[in-house]
């Protein structure tokens, strides 16, 4: 009970500094704000619409004016230019105003009509990974839709059915299942692993430096007197409000993207509730251990800085971890966010029963109980430390 | 006598400028926190962040096979999509459910389905369908099952095309399969490599990070050691705004400046990304890009109080500005709210200029909208920070007369007081 008093009077006293540093407000509410505002309007569209694409076209007939506007009747590409020969669009390319090119050459539609097998080509810049991805496939479909007019028009002639002709050109056709993501909306994609990512770094930053400020402000000792020198009950208390604030935070954020934008969550509520605590509480482990190991407060933090902007890359939410090096696989695991990532896409992406995440989630909770190991440490060190800048 | 002679001034000017400049340039090696913003993270974060990605492309992602129709064309299907380099064959099961469980536990990455009428309906000359199940959650391995599905149906259906015409000829078959020739041409980032793409964004914004980073630790820092609390210190040397702006702009410069031949030059050198830069294209389009950065961070700098403020203030910032290049998501798809936004950060400009520079051999002329932007921010960014510190210098200076006013206030309040004692 005595305890319980304790930690209350502490996390009072927390919230009298955050209500009284602007920092605090700005690094717990606004920014977060900021941060899912910004990705979430960023690719309100999903998916990439009405791409810049040049044309080269030297034949000019009916036929590839047709395949021209077919190509840009698709939903990703635009014919935005039209030049006079390749340098022209490849410059065009290099100057940043078209993202790929399709180059007819003269004689196309006589070839076709004469049955000599024209040739015409697609030229793509990969620079900018989405864009010429999805570039190309809709070249691959004008492509095949393109080799199917002759085809179908042939086998028309002789008297075969609609049906005839779809089996003949496509004898087995792909039955594609996006699952969970059926229209590759990259919102859905990249806010979900993005957002959570900075919202933990956010936490990754406040822990170490609500608890260096205590030694750089000199109240570190009236701090530890509260708690009657136990650091346990001192980084309860302290830490008991943040934990709030960026748990409303997080759940706000998810209760936004899942409630609001509707992004696929089949997983349901509980994985979402229990992935958010274990978001703030993990990484606020994190900064605590951090703290311990290194008992100054720049130290700590350009440490928690470092490895939340490298979990970004090491989270294989964007490049796989298993196609890096063996050796990065694992240390991947050393990154909460490479966890949160996981059970995110099997208990809430996928909807798969969590315990198939069950490793990651013991990860989270190990990340959350690390700063046991270091606690001695912070009790060292705010007894008898002064702070150098 | 003393000396008021154009000439004189600036040669004081410019002694006081090289004083500045040392100090400077001693704090960036003496003070610890510098020193990591300014020496360690631009050597190392690089190295970190190529050595994740420099495997490029995703090789074999393992998908499990539901094969109920165990035909020879099934099979051979699944030999085809075993040996393409993207994916391979991890796992065959009996069911569809069987195959779920595996992507569940994460051994898989997406699921080919036959279903038992496969091979009936094709010599029936009905369609067949293979079911592609994609777990949507990683984009690459959905593109690398897709994509490798459908390059493997379609040279099975030329196949099976062949079979079922009456050609005479191999030059008939062709055109039957394929009557108009397609050529993909991948124009730059030809293997379509995510470190290749990514990689030079990455680099420039290290620059900008870590001297946003570094600046404003400074800044704090000599704040931190003020007596006052004061950016500026009052001393014979900090009297003009120009000596000081000059001489602190030049200390990063310098460390910059190499920092940014070995960011665009050895690291994509030792990893073997792309680099088609050449020496005097990249500097002028860096110069630009450095006094951009230096200025917009010494002008930002007079902001901070204390000098670990400035990580929580930066560092969040570089995911966003990472996405305000385009090169994540398409430039041309980008809000226009976002657009002019991004208009204000150098790192928009040099990652773009950058790319076009070094991925796809661009030249000056086709990074002149951006050039001329970065020119632009920074004599804007230049006069913001003179601004600043003319200020700063005036605030430092009011501050110090009012205390020598209280100082003489006090010292006669003493006197009378002593006076009325007496």
């Amino acid at each position: 009970m005595h305890i319980l008093r304790q930690i209350y009077r502490i996390a009072l006293r927390e919230c009298g500094i955050i209500i009284k540093n602007p920092i605090y407000w700005f690094c717990m509410v606004l920014f977060p704000i900021f941060i899912i505002w910004f990705f979430t309007s960023m690719m309100q569209a999903g998916v990439p619409t009405d791409m810049p694409v040049g044309v080269v076209d030297l034949d000019n007939t009916t036929t590839t004016r047709a395949m021209i506007r077919r190509l840009d009747a698709f939903q990703t590409t635009k014919v935005a230019a039209t030049y006079d020969n390749v340098n022209q669009a490849r410059k065009a390319i290099q100057e940043n105003k078209i993202y790929a090119f399709l180059y007819i050459p003269r004689g196309t539609t006589t070839g076709l009509a004469t049955a000599s097998q024209p040739k015409i080509s697609f030229y793509y810049s990969n620079v900018t990974l989405v864009a010429g991805s999805m570039l190309y496939r809709d070249l691959k479909t004008v492509a095949a839709l393109g080799s199917a007019a002759v085809g179908q028009q042939k086998l028309a002639a002789v008297g075969k059915t609609g049906n005839e002709i779809r089996t003949f050109l496509q004898p087995i056709a792909l039955d594609l299942h996006m699952i969970g993501n059926p229209w590759a909306n990259y919102n859905v994609y990249l806010t979900t692993a993005m957002v959570p990512g900075l919202l933990m770094l956010f936490v990754f930053l406040m822990t170490p430096y609500s608890i260096g400020t205590e030694l750089k402000f000199k109240r570190s000792r009236e701090w530890m007197a509260m708690a009657d020198n136990r650091t346990w009950v001192a980084l309860l208390g302290k830490l008991l409000p943040q934990l709030m604030l960026f748990l409303t935070i997080f759940y706000a954020f998810e209760f936004y993207i899942y409630y609001v934008l509707e992004f696929p969550h089949p997983g349901g509520i509980f994985p979402i509730l229990l992935l958010g605590l274990l978001a703030v509480t993990s990484a606020q482990g994190f900064g605590i251990f951090a703290f311990g190991l290194m008992p100054s407060l720049r130290m700590s933090m350009s440490v928690c800085s470092l490895w939340a902007m490298i979990s970004f890359s090491t989270s294989g939410a964007t490049y796989p971890a298993f196609a890096m090096s063996p050796f990065l696989e694992g240390v991947a695991q050393l990154f909460p966010l490479r966890h949160y990532y996981m059970i995110y896409q099997i208990g809430i992406f996928n909807g798969f029963p969590l315990a198939d995440a069950w490793f990651n989630i013991a990860a989270l909770v190990c990340f959350s109980l690390l700063p046991l190991f270091t606690l001695w440490n912070i009790k060292r060190s705010m007894l008898l430390y002064v702070y150098i800048p | 006598m003393e000396k008021h002679s154009l000439l004189q001034k600036i040669v004081n000017g410019l002694k006081d400028m090289c004083y500045i400049w040392a100090k400077e340039m001693r704090s960036t090696v003496t003070d610890e926190g510098v020193l990591i913003f300014f020496i360690l993270v631009p050597i190392a974060y690089p190295l970190l962040y190529s050595w994740i990605y420099n495997n490029e492309v995703v090789r074999d992602v393992p998908v499990a096979i539901v094969d109920q129709s165990h035909s020879q064309t099934s099979r051979r299907f699944i030999r085809a999509f075993d040996a393409s380099p993207e994916t391979k064959t991890a796992y065959f099961c009996d069911n569809i459910d069987e195959a779920r469980d595996l992507v569940a536990k994460q051994v898989v990455r997406g699921v080919l389905y036959f279903p038992s009428d496969f091979s009936h309906k094709l010599n029936r000359g009905e369609q067949a369908h293979i079911g592609v199940y994609c777990d949507m959650s990683l984009m690459l391995t959905y593109k690398a099952i897709y994509q490798t599905a459908q390059s493997v149906a379609t040279d099975i259906n030329a196949g099976i095309q062949i079979a079922r015409s009456t050609n005479y000829t191999d030059r008939d078959e062709e055109l039957t399969t394929q009557p108009l020739d397609v050529e993909e041409v991948p124009l730059f980032n030809t293997t379509g490599g995510y470190g290749n793409a990514i990689i030079p964004g990455v680099l420039i914004l290290i620059l900008q990070q870590t001297l946003l980073l570094g600046i404003g630790l400074a800044a704090g820092t000599a704040r931190e050691n003020n007596r006052y609390r004061e950016l500026i210190p009052i001393s014979k040397h900090y009297v003009g705004v120009f000596r000081i702006v000059f001489g602190k702009a030049l200390c990063y410069f310098m460390v910059f400046a190499l920092m940014a031949a070995y960011l665009t030059r050895c690291v994509p050198h030792f990893f073997r990304f792309t680099t088609m830069a050449g020496g005097p294209e990249l500097v002028a389009l860096l110069t630009p890009f450095l006094l951009a950065v230096i200025f917009f961070g010494m002008a930002l700098s007079a902001l901070v109080r204390y000098r670990e403020n400035v990580m929580l203030l930066v560092v969040f910032t570089s995911l966003p500005l990472l996405f305000m290049t385009g090169i994540s998501w398409p430039q041309t798809n980008m809000p226009a709210i976002w657009q002019y936004v991004a208009s204000v950060f150098p790192s928009t400009f040099g990652v773009r200029g950058f790319l076009r520079l070094s991925s796809m051999g661009g030249n000056l002329h086709d990074i002149r909208p951006e050039l001329i932007a970065l020119w632009i921010q920074a004599a804007l960014y230049f006069f913001a920070t003179c601004a600043v510190y003319r200020f700063q210098i005036n605030h430092t200076r009011q501050q110090a007369f009012d205390r020598l006013d209280m100082l003489k206030r006090k010292a006669v309040e003493a006197k009378s007081n002593r006076n009325i004692k007496e």
